[in-house]
């Protein structure tokens, strides 16, 4: 579906959202069928949508509302404006490549994440296992598809009468593992996971399948998942191209080339020439066929950057820059920008590199560094599988479900590579009591423990003084219905046992 | 405590003294520095006021009349003679300096500002909001407020306060006393105080600055007497001293008119001995310090970190009731049961509260004494104490038994001993999981140590190298209804860490067991007896006559301890790695053990039958039978297996790694090879020859070249030596049957014990370029950087032993470093999550209410009971089905 986009005025769009619905005269050819068109006002992004219903020609004299004074060709039939989450002008596509240049106007694609309807769920289920999950319904056994599923196997190998007392131990089953009512699943969680740290090795580099990258793992990895570090001490990604890249070495060859940050000093040497006021780029060819860059590139970085002279000489492979201002500190900040000049990839990304995967046999990338939201950009890169081990990344990029799961899975992972034994629920718990807040809090004073209900409990975790001080000053009242303030003031929980009351009330004449 | 009603406190109000508050509290107004007189009695209005409580025996409260451990203490106060500041406020002080009018006292805000701040606070209650989210509204409005130089109100000119920390205040360089900014405080309206945080229904900020000191009671602050009758008082106290001495000289020098300036020197003397007595470590001031140079204590530091008042006696508490000495093992007592030695027996006791039901026992028990034995001189409870019901304790000796045993009626407690079958949590640490504190049922043994079943060391992680473990008597019904029903061993069986058993054989009970079922050998009569011996069984297995000799088969006697209909098909650990047929057993259909109808008929039993974390058949008979029957399982499986093997004889020696010459021969020529690669290497990468790895530097890729060299190598010695150590070597038996130790560790003793790292990486600090003097510098061959091309039993030479230290080292300090570490963030997680529970719907939520997940877990299955982990192990379920119709 095509859409518009095109730059305007504050004004212009506050008189149209108090006028909505109205027509709007623009200075552009629209052809028809567009029914949405997006607002710029600094050409980067475009913080809002008009929903158009129509469009006509623009007569003079029409009672529409007009962009500018001259050359109005269009009116659009405002339905309504909408502020929306700025659309950055990157995510625009002209046919099938990326908008380039934007002027003022422009017919656009916005290619959205497809939501594709699947056949519903229980439909898309075999018929045997629908009918196991109706049966179950009339037992009243709350039986999940994928158990119902697993009874399907012995549906032919069982007689009748055997497959229905299959089905009945299973619901019997289900009924007694149900957790009690009360259970401190908190505090069962967390020791499930600080118990085993104590047999987790501190080592802090390891390999991960790739001999080339060091990614944290054991008891470092682990705590600094629970501490929701901003930025993880190994960033990496494992990047997974689209089903129809995957198997091409040259498609990866080239995604792998388009990821690395390639910056100058990476390829070549930089030689200051004060007396001249010189600047000498000198690549080095090995590390430049190392890095897939070739001299054009470099040049066409070069020239991206504003303020210098370059003076490429065809005979020599030296590049020569000079600084348009003639001064020694101009020189030097030249030449501090020089070094950091990114020729290629996405900022962020140290290295990249591929590795066939012995299961699947298709290409799976794994980065150094990490950019989920450039490198989900990318065409090729398969958005649905690719992932960063950067928690606050993806819950700043892709939301804090995805955060959450994000936690489950590194803690899983964390664990498991450990060879040891966890159960899931207690790893969902801690993500979930991380995220639910919509954030992610960090375990510990500055996250959840910080912010308790309880006074008491608060002083007795850390930093006590501040906590009964500013107590005082608010006159906070402790409810008591944690456990450690209970314990503190000498009461029994109310966890467990402790959650509920008992009275026994003797038999009276 | 012997009605059982226990009131509740619901909820518990913070708030700032007021003055007024303070002197209505206080019971003494405490004018004299001084203690006590000659005599040692307390002087009257002195610190130690009697009216503020007591702490000798034999004198009385004044105030309440209790005596020593009657009176709870009172309040005493001391009159300030010039206000100071309170330093736990000087912030907050600051802002509200910063932020009003010095003239009027208004925020300095305008009227429309006021008014819309004061919406937006309204929205929350100061006493139940979270302090966070208050905190950076009122930083908002402050910071604007802060930065007016006129006031919005009356139009007067600001000037900036600067604080001079950590308690002085200046106003373009000259001091604002604290009188005078009390003055400023006292100012602020009680409507612009939410602005600043304040709630002013309980603080007002004058009160920050103080004008009269609590003196807390004398419990607080006790003073202690030496051996040699010398008095020593609570570092409280001698701040209170300082204090009053110097509130006393200030109001001298100010009331006979002494220049100013020594008026502010003791002014500023006074601030520093309030401040120090609030808190000793407040940045900036020097700590004030005890006669002897140690920092005094002051109640900051009471309170703050780990041995502080909220971690260490709030948090947690000390009792009684309890008991602590070395652990020993006793195969024979069951899983659920702790010997407990007869002198500690006799300490602790259990409170019987006597009835008409009970009372003729209880006379009996009484009457026997405090040390009472049978006639064979074995243990029997007696009594140490009777509770009357007024609260007199009564001491009973032999001589007053008898007596004291027909004055016992329906309403006393008797505090018996403990004896056979009471309940008790029996507790190791650190306890890092719920399985580290359990019930056990008591045995009185002689003897010194705790004793119990060896299974249970798994989870306490306990061994009996000197450990020491906790017993503690419970001493409540309800209480002991917890313990027998929820703490009990064998309720704790399944781990709620990944729903396996977590109790199961170890070391010993494994081998036994391994040798016992592998190949389903034969035993004689005598030998099937002597083990049956051990357990309470009235069955034989069935019988095998070879030679006219009856025999047993390992496999049935094994089968004896099985429930009845136990079905169960699983691969063995010794067959774990095999696909069609296992190398280890000679037919193939022996790679799985299989189990129908309580008999075993095929494979071997070992460590994932019956090991801890693993034990398959440990936890079929647990989810199949309950708890009961799996305590009986592990009870018979460990007494079998000790019977087993203390009649066979089980032991390892060094020949047992003994491999032929020409073995050891092909090893040293693979390890010369190793090191001739390696040297190799080295020239490869001196010639700059060396092609690095993608993304590595050449050194770096030359050490990983040399690490996989050196460590192929050390793998293939270790099949070397492994080919000539088969089954029939008791080392290879424990590994293979998960007993004890990794095949590895067999390989580094037969074998070769391979390369040292630090660090993941080969060693290589020490010396400049070497890392010992022995070698030239630069050299980075194989021997110069710790690989160890000997093995155990061979012996290291000094140099490789010298390494091989080394590596031995860092284990010992990442154990270290690990064990904080990951404790740390246990303490974290415990602290974050102990208010979740999962509620009557299966949600989780935590104190206030919040839902943390809508099902717990997402299926509602409580871990521990989950099949590793899965909601419901259906394919073992048909296959039971399945085989119970069979039979």
């Amino acid at each position: 579906m095509p859409s518009i986009i095109f730059k305007d005025t504050k004004k212009n769009i506050e008189l149209l959202s108090k006028k909505a619905p109205v027509g709007y005269a623009i200075d552009a050819d629209v052809k028809p069928g567009v029914t949405e068109a997006y607002v710029t006002f600094d050409k980067k992004v475009f913080p809002y949508r008009l929903r158009i219903s129509g469009i006509d020609e623009y007569k003079e004299g029409s009672s529409a509302v007009e962009k500018k004074k001259a050359g109005l060709m269009t009116i659009l039939a405002v339905q309504s404006v909408e502020s929306i989450d700025p659309v950055p002008v990157s995510q625009f596509r002209k046919g099938k490549k990326k908008l380039g240049e934007f002027k003022d106007f422009e017919e656009v694609e916005l290619p959205r994440i497809q939501v594709v309807e699947k056949a519903a769920y229980l439909d898309a289920l075999s018929h045997d296992v629908k009918e196991i999950l109706a049966i179950a319904g009339k037992k009243k056994i709350e039986l999940s598809i994928s158990l119902a599923e697993q009874l399907a196997k012995y549906k032919k190998s069982l007689s009748q009468k055997q497959f229905d007392e299959l089905m009945g131990r299973v619901g019997r089953d289900l009924e007694s593992k149900r957790i009690d009512p009360f259970e401190a699943v908190g505090i069962i969680a967390a020791q499930s996971i600080g118990e085993p740290g104590t047999q987790m090795t501190m080592r802090t580099f390891h390999f991960a399948g790739v001999r080339e990258m060091n990614v944290t793992l054991g008891l470092p990895r682990l705590i600094e998942i629970v501490d929701a570090r901003r930025i993880p001490s190994t960033p990496s990604m494992t990047v997974y191209l689209k089903h129809e890249f995957e198997n091409s070495e040259d498609v990866v060859m080239n995604v792998v080339k388009e990821l690395e940050n390639t910056t100058v000093i990476d390829v070549a040497d930089i030689v200051t020439d004060i007396t001249q006021m010189l600047l000498t780029i000198k690549p080095d060819h090995a590390k430049m066929s190392e890095r897939l860059v070739n001299q054009s590139d470099l040049l066409d970085a070069l020239a991206k950057m504003k303020g210098i002279t370059v003076i490429s000489d065809p005979d020599s492979k030296d590049i020569a820059v000079k600084p348009q201002q003639e001064s020694f500190k101009r020189l030097y900040q030249v030449q501090e920008q020089l070094k950091i000049l990114t020729i290629k990839g996405v900022p962020g990304i140290k290295r990249a590199i591929a590795r066939i995967d012995p299961a699947t046999q298709s290409w799976i990338l794994y980065t150094q560094g990490s950019n989920l939201k450039e490198v989900l950009e990318i065409d090729e890169v398969d958005a649905n599988r690719t992932f960063t081990n950067d928690i606050i990344e993806i819950a700043q990029v892709l939301g804090i479900e995805a955060a959450r799961n994000a936690i489950y899975e590194e803690s899983l992972r964390t664990l498991s590579e450990q060879g040891l034994e966890v159960d899931q629920r207690h790893l969902m718990l801690v993500a979930d009591m991380m995220t639910f807040g919509g954030t992610v809090r960090a375990v510990g004073r500055q996250g959840i423990s910080g912010r308790k209900s309880s006074v008491l409990a608060r002083a007795a975790f850390e930093i006590t003084t501040k906590h009964l001080l500013r107590a005082g000053l608010l006159g906070e009242v402790d409810p008591l219905t944690g456990v450690a303030e209970n314990i503190i003031v000498g009461q029994p929980i109310t966890l467990g046992t402790g959650a509920v009351n008992l009275v026994y009330r003797a038999f009276t004449k | 405590m012997t009605g059982g009603i226990s009131k509740r406190i619901y909820r518990i109000q913070f708030a700032l003294l007021s003055p007024e508050e303070i002197r209505k509290m206080s019971q003494v107004k405490v004018i004299t520095a001084d203690t006590y007189d000659d005599d040692g009695y307390p002087i009257e209005r002195g610190l130690m006021d009697l009216h503020m409580g007591v702490i000798e025996p034999g004198l009385k409260c004044a105030t309440c009349g209790g005596k020593v451990d009657e009176c709870p203490g009172h309040f005493g106060n001391i009159e300030l003679a010039m206000p100071v500041v309170h330093v736990g406020f000087i912030k907050e002080i600051k802002t509200l300096l910063d932020s009003t009018c010095k003239s009027c006292g208004r925020i300095k805000l305008t009227e429309d500002e006021v008014k819309s701040y004061s919406e937006k606070f309204s929205q929350y209650s100061f006493s139940s909001s979270d302090p966070e989210i208050i905190g950076l509204m009122s930083k908002k409005v402050t910071d604007e407020a802060s930065t007016r130089m006129v006031c919005p109100h009356c139009g007067a000119q600001q000037i900036k306060i600067i604080l001079d920390k950590p308690t002085t205040f200046r106003e373009e360089g000259i001091k604002v006393t604290p009188k005078e900014i009390r003055e400023r405080l006292e100012r602020i309206p009680d409507d612009d105080l939410q602005f600043f945080g304040l709630n002013h229904e309980v603080a007002r900020p004058e009160w920050m600055v103080l004008t009269v000191l609590p003196v807390p009671p004398i419990n607080v602050r006790p003073s202690i007497t030496l051996e040699t009758g010398e008095r020593s008082e609570d570092d409280l106290t001698h701040k209170l001293v300082d204090i009053i001495r110097i509130s006393q000289r200030l109001r001298e020098s100010r009331d006979n008119g002494s220049p100013q300036l020594i008026i502010e020197d003791l002014w500023d003397l006074l601030q520093f001995h309030v401040t120090t007595y609030f808190d000793n470590q407040t940045a900036g001031i020097p700590p004030a310090r005890h006669r002897s140079g140690r920092a005094l204590k002051t109640l900051v530091q009471r309170l703050k970190g780990k041995e502080g008042r909220f971690r260490s006696n709030l948090s947690g508490k000390r009792v009684n009731f309890s008991a602590r000495t070395v652990i020993s093992p006793e195969p024979f007592l069951s899983i659920n049961e702790v010997g407990v030695p007869e002198k500690a027996a006799r300490e602790l006791t259990v409170p019987v509260t006597v009835n008409i039901f009970n009372i003729d026992h209880v006379r009996e028990v009484v009457a026997r004494g405090p040390e009472p034995r049978d006639e064979f001189g074995k243990y029997l409870a007696g009594v140490n104490y009777i509770i009357r019901p007024d609260g007199r304790r009564i001491k009973l000796t032999a001589q007053n038994a008898e007596e004291n045993a027909k004055r016992v009626e329906p309403g006393w407690i008797v505090e018996r001993q403990l004896t056979e079958g009471d309940i008790v949590l029996f507790n190791r640490q650190p306890s890092l999981h719920r399985m580290s504190m359990m019930g056990h049922t008591v045995r009185i043994l002689s003897g010194q140590t705790f004793r119990f079943n060896l299974a249970v060391c798994t989870p306490y992680n306990a061994d009996f190298d000197g450990d020491e473990m906790n017993l503690h008597i419970v001493q409540k019904e309800e209480a002991r209804a917890e313990a027998r029903i929820i703490m009990k061993v064998q309720e704790q069986i399944m781990s709620p860490r990944f729903g396996g058993p977590i109790i199961g054989g170890i070391h010993d009970h494994i081998t036994a067991m391994f040798l016992l079922t592998h190949g389903n050998p034969l035993f004689p009569e005598a030998q099937t007896v002597h083990m049956l011996s051990y357990l309470k069984l009235n069955r034989m297995p069935p019988v095998e006559v070879v030679g006219g000799k009856k025999f047993y088969r390992g496999r049935d006697i094994f089968s004896l301890i099985l429930p009845e209909g136990l079905n169960l098909k699983f691969p063995s650990k010794l067959c774990s790695s095999a696909k069609e047929k296992c190398d280890f057993e000679i037919e193939p259909i022996d790679k799985d053990v299989y189990i129908i109808n309580g008999k075993m008929t095929h494979g071997t039993i070992d460590e994932a039958a019956v090991g801890s974390f693993s034990g398959e058949i440990i936890d079929k008979i647990f989810r199949k039978y309950g708890s009961e029957e799996a305590a009986q399982f592990i009870d018979r499986m460990t007494r079998l297996g000790v019977a087993f093997i203390s009649g066979r004889g089980f032991s390892t020696g060094i020949n047992d790694y003994d491999i032929p010459e020409s073995a050891i021969a092909r090893i040293e020529e693979i390890s010369q090879q190793a090191i001739d690669r390696t040297d190799k290497l080295v020239e490869t990468y001196r010639a700059g020859q060396l092609q690095p790895a993608p993304g590595r530097s050449v050194e770096d890729t030359l050490e990983i070249e040399i690490l996989s060299t050196t460590g192929s190598v050390r793998d293939e010695s270790g099949k070397i030596a492994s080919a000539f150590l088969g089954l029939s070597n008791p080392s290879v038996i424990m590994a293979r049957s998960g007993a004890r130790a990794k095949m590895l560790n067999i390989s580094e003793v037969a074998g070769m014990v391979g390369q040292q790292s630090v660090r993941g990486g080969r060693l290589n600090r020490g010396y400049y370029g070497r890392t010992l003097p022995h070698f030239k510098t630069e050299d980075i061959g194989a021997m110069a950087r710790g690989f160890v091309k000997s093995s155990y039993k061979e012996g290291l030479n000094p140099l490789e032993y010298f390494m091989h230290s080394i590596g031995g080292r860092e284990g010992l300090v990442d154990i270290a470093v690990r064990t904080s570490r990951s404790g740390y963030m246990q303490r974290r997680l415990i602290n974050a999550f102990e208010d979740l529970k999962v509620d009557d719907s299966l949600r989780v939520q935590d104190t206030v209410g919040a839902v943390i997940q809508f099902k717990y877990g997402e299926d509602g299955v409580d871990p521990t009971r989950s099949d590793k982990g899965e909601t419901v192990d259906v394919d073992y379920l048909a296959f039971d089905l399945e085989n119970e119709e069979v039979q």
